[in-house]
């Protein structure tokens, strides 16, 4: 009887999957930035079958076996397929820090197809948030400069270089993120970051323009020396400054030619 | 090599980046090439002058006598029978209501000092926030509790009041049922949006980092953590108070406005703080 | 030529006195002159900065090149300074130059006075000039902390919010003395025009006075200089001042400003277009001053939470780390050849230098003093070690809040180990007391026994 029970509930996550997965993943063509399209309504079943049998797999420990969620790890039923995405292909799941740390950026452990699969399981517990398809826009980089100044600057540094934001917790430096994951963490508020989920798509493409910027940002001014500030500029103005005037000062010093 | 090949080597490395750099500004090379040339025109030139001295000339060393500086006796007294202050001292009483003079007369010269700025007054003790005044996000927006989602954080400000510095105010959605507040200050925190001043009670900077899964504010100056669900009372850092929390309500459109200006003086302290002030009506 | 000037001035006979002078040749005397140097290229590249330079604090809609700022509102201050780094040919390399210098000028004057102090150098008759050299560190701190200010960024602006909580702190006239030097409630449109007339005016005033004033007391008494063959307390070795010491000097003068050129040139310094303008809403992190500041943050930073009310008054948290803690110290500073002469009870005349190791006691001082300054620096950087270590940032500054007392007195032991430790095997001393000598003992040390 247990099969049976079995077979039930996968059909009824098929179905429920058909309806929420097209909607999750179908992507107009003139978007600069989306994600591959998803194979045909027909496959999409399987998809989410395959990613529950591969949640079962690697998830469930921390997750729980119906993804309720456990003293380890948080629910996932209404987290959608945006946070799903991220915490992927960002590598931050699965994670494997010790107990209670931050889990951080490093290479998914998934492939594309995994992903998709596993993405299209948990954006079928519930309505929550699809994947975002930002537009990097070269005209929206100033509003998006201010944005990002009154919002994400304080944790993240004007310079999008990271910080420490205290109780042993990292803002991320954003040099490695895509746009899509950009807005992906404005949308679900990962970790100990607040939810931006209200900000208008005008506001979260800016913030995603200007992020985008920093990543290719010129540095006219030479070496940035890590871009946060005045305590590398002090650090070089011993270590290099003082040192060669030192050096200098030994040689102008030393008598070169005693009689 | 000899010192004269040296210094010659130097000062054509020196004359050679000078005129390349009549080309790079001409160019508009930018600084790193402006930079660098600019070093070399320099470092040839000293490097000659450290090798002309220390090599070609070569001076010898030589030794001349240090004498005390302090006078003889004899100068010492003839200084003081030119100087004779005897002709000041002598005269007490005279000199005494000198020195009152020119110490009037010096606290006077001062006075112009004190158009440098205003009286303090009351700017320590108030913000532009009113009793009716709604609560709007930097565009100017006025915003619904449910609007907000749950553990979000934005900057307000009161309605018209756009940017104020003293009157920034943080937002917060919380869950209702997770504040623990004193005082019957839940009543000030419709639908879970709960309001403080964003002005750091430390040293004044915003305190713009929002630790949402522990509630937290961080103040990235001093790192001055203060815990939201408590009243921002302060559990790490050199602030010494809690942020103050602003007193809200929901209006008949469902907006939120403020009850009243913050209980307390916003940001840092100062010494009478603590004193009465003339209320005018919150 | 030299007769135009010699009918006129009769330079011939007093500038050959001058000529002739005898500058002592170790290498750790021409650190002063660093700093000098540094100060010369900072006012030689100043005035340049100042002729593009708006000091006003109205709004202007930014319209460079630079395009996260492009249509945003930014004082006529900023964007004076994103013209000068981006539209005016030389101008970035010029501003890099300057802020370098500066970086560097302080650092300087740091290793000067260390080595002044180590080498005793401030003992009778001297202490007058080592109080105008305390004070131009002062002014130099001065210079540095309004000049970062002037571009009205956002980094710099947060500061300078911080000195006004600072200010307000302090009890009784706190607000009304920073009404006064801000022109009212922090932000104003005051600050930033105030701040250029010390920057460019009063402050260089006092500083170029002050350095003359050095410079003509260190002429006059003479320099110190260390001991060995030949040199004497009534003597000076060295070379000459012409030409030895003047093509020195101008070749080192020269070679300061080579490095300079190429740290303005390669290395990017306090990139503004990056912080955006200064809005007293926002902030950004990592904030700190520049190195020379982060003493001081760190001491407000590491201070646990110390705010009082006694008799109606209240005694700000930041009145204690960030005035009565540098007061303490600068005033310590500046005393100390004054507290030594009375600790000691010497009061003779001294132009030869001793090694450090020869007293134990201010050596060891001296470099608990410095560990002072270097635990508070580090604690002003907190969130960045916190950021590179990958450890919480509430443990470093508990560390350290262990750290500013243990790390100072291991330091003062262990230096006064040392130098122990040293004395007695570098062999024969100079006797510390007149009307003494030194005796070997059977052990292989010394004693001082009075002269028989």
């Amino acid at each position: 009887m247990r099969w049976l029970r079995l077979l039930a509930m996968a059909l009824f996550v098929s179905a429920a999957a058909l309806a929420v997965v097209p909607s999750v993943v179908a992507v107009p063509a003139d978007r600069v930035t989306a994600s591959p399209p998803i194979p045909a309504a027909s496959a999409a079943g399987d998809l989410v079958s395959s990613g529950r049998a591969l949640y079962l797999t690697h998830c469930q420990t921390c997750h729980g076996a119906e993804a309720e969620g456990s003293g380890i790890g948080p629910s996932l039923h209404g987290v959608g397929a945006a946070a799903a995405d991220f915490m992927l292909r960002t590598g931050r799941m699965p994670f494997s820090g010790a107990t209670n740390s931050q889990p951080v950026r490093k290479p998914p452990a998934f492939d594309e197809q995994a992903i998709r699969a596993l993405v299209a399981y948990v954006a079928s517990l519930g309505n929550g948030p699809a994947i975002p398809s930002p537009t990097v826009d070269q005209n929206l980089v100033s509003k998006g400069q201010r944005l990002f100044v009154e919002n994400c600057a304080p944790c993240h540094g004007v310079t999008g270089k990271g910080g420490a934001v205290g109780g042993g917790w990292l803002a991320p430096p954003l040099d490695k993120a895509t746009p899509v994951q950009v807005d992906e963490a404005m949308i679900i508020g990962p970790g100990q970051m607040p939810f931006f989920s209200d900000l208008s798509d005008a506001q979260r493409n800016a913030v995603v323009s200007y992020v985008s910027y920093l990543q290719g940002a010129p540095t006219p001014g030479g070496f940035s020396i890590g871009g946060i500030g005045p305590v590398p500029e002090g650090y070089a103005a011993w270590l290099v400054g003082l040192v060669l005037l030192l050096i200098i000062t030994l040689l102008v010093a030393r008598d070169w030619k005693p009689n | 090599m000899t010192a004269a090949r040296w210094l010659t080597f130097f000062l054509l490395v020196s004359t050679g980046a000078s005129l390349a750099l009549v080309a790079i500004y001409l160019l508009n090379g930018g600084p790193q090439l402006e930079g660098i040339f600019l070093a070399l025109a320099l470092g040839g030139f000293g490097a000659a002058l450290i090798i002309w001295v220390g090599w070609l000339i070569n001076a010898p060393t030589e030794s001349e006598p240090r004498h005390s500086l302090a006078s003889s006796p004899e100068a010492r007294e003839r200084f003081m029978e030119t100087l004779d202050p005897e002709l000041i001292s002598r005269r007490r009483f005279l000199v005494r209501v000198a020195a009152g003079a020119a110490t009037a007369l010096g606290l006077a010269l001062v006075l112009p000092a004190f158009s440098l700025g205003p009286l303090p007054g009351q700017d320590l003790f108030k913000t532009a926030w009113r009793r009716g005044l709604r609560v709007v996000d930097t565009e100017g927006k006025p915003i619904r509790p449910e609007d907000l989602p749950l553990d979000s954080v934005r900057t307000v400000f009161p309605q018209g009041f756009v940017g104020r510095p003293d009157s920034q105010t943080l937002l917060i959605k919380v869950r209702p049922t997770d504040l623990r507040l004193e005082n019957g200050r839940d009543n000030w925190a419709p639908g879970g949006a709960i309001g403080y001043s964003k002005v750091c009670t430390h040293a004044g900077c915003p305190v713009g980092l929002y630790r949402a899964q522990q509630h937290q504010l961080l103040c990235p100056c001093h790192q001055s953590t203060f815990d939201v669900l408590t009243g921002a009372t302060v559990v790490f850092g050199p602030a010494s108070r809690p942020l103050p929390q602003l007193p809200m309500e929901v209006d008949s459109d469902g907006y939120l406005v403020a009850l009243g200006d913050f209980p307390e003086p916003v940001g840092p302290g100062f010494w009478d703080m603590t004193h009465e002030q003339p209320s005018e009506g919150a | 030529m030299l007769g135009w000037l010699d009918d006129r001035l009769g330079t011939a006979s007093w500038a050959r006195t001058g000529l002739r002078k005898i500058f002592p040749d170790h290498w750790s005397f021409l650190l002063g002159e660093l700093a000098l140097f540094c100060l010369v290229i900072l006012v030689a590249t100043g005035v340049y900065l100042t002729l593009f330079y708006v000091p006003d604090s109205r709004e202007v809609v930014y319209a460079g090149p630079w395009r996260p700022l492009q249509g945003q509102d930014v004082s006529a201050a900023f964007n004076s300074v994103m013209r000068l780094s981006f539209e005016v040919r030389g101008g970035l390399v010029m501003r890099q130059v300057h802020h370098w210098a500066a970086l560097v000028f302080l650092a300087a004057i740091t290793v000067h006075v260390m080595r002044i102090f180590f080498t005793g150098a401030f003992r009778k008759p001297r202490e007058i000039n080592w109080l105008v050299g305390i004070g131009l560190l002062t002014m130099a701190l001065a210079m540095g902390i309004t000049g970062y200010s002037l571009p009205d960024d956002l980094i710099s602006g947060t500061g300078l919010r911080i000195i006004y909580s600072v200010v307000i702190s302090i009890p009784f006239i706190g607000p009304y003395l920073a009404f006064l030097v801000f022109g009212g409630e922090f932000p104003t449109t005051e600050i930033v025009s105030r701040l250029f007339v010390f920057h460019i005016m009063l402050l260089p005033a006092l500083l170029i006075g002050g350095v003359l004033t050095h410079l003509t007391i260190l002429w006059v008494q003479k320099h110190t200089q260390f001991r060995g063959p030949g040199k004497t307390e009534e003597n000076v070795v060295g070379k000459p001042f012409w030409p030895s010491q003047v093509f020195k000097s101008t070749g080192l003068m020269i070679l300061t400003a080579a490095v300079l050129a190429l740290m303005g040139g390669l290395i990017q310094i306090n990139p503004v277009w990056s912080y955006g303008p200064f809005d007293a809403t926002t902030v950004s992190a990592p904030a700190q001053p520049d190195w020379y500041v982060g003493w001081l943050e760190g001491s407000l930073r590491i201070f646990p939470p110390a705010e009082f009310t006694l008799l109606g008054v209240t005694v700000p948290s930041t009145f204690i780390p960030g005035i009565l803690i540098p007061g303490a110290l600068f005033t310590t500073l500046a005393l100390w050849p004054f507290l030594e002469e009375w600790i000691t009870g010497r009061h003779t005349e001294q132009s030869l230098l001793d090694p450090p190791r020869e007293h134990p006691v201010r050596t060891g001082l001296g470099v608990a003093g410095i560990l002072v300054f270097v635990v508070f620096t580090i604690e002003g950087g907190n969130d960045v070690v916190a950021l590179v270590l990958g450890i919480p940032v509430e443990t470093v500054t508990n560390i350290l809040r262990v750290a500013i007392f243990v790390v100072p007195i291991a330091g003062y032991f262990i230096t006064h180990w040392i130098c122990l430790e040293l004395q007695g095997r570098h062999g024969p001393l100079v006797p510390r007391g007149p009307g003494m000598q030194l005796r070997r003992n059977a052990q292989g040390g010394f004693d001082e026994v009075e002269e028989p």
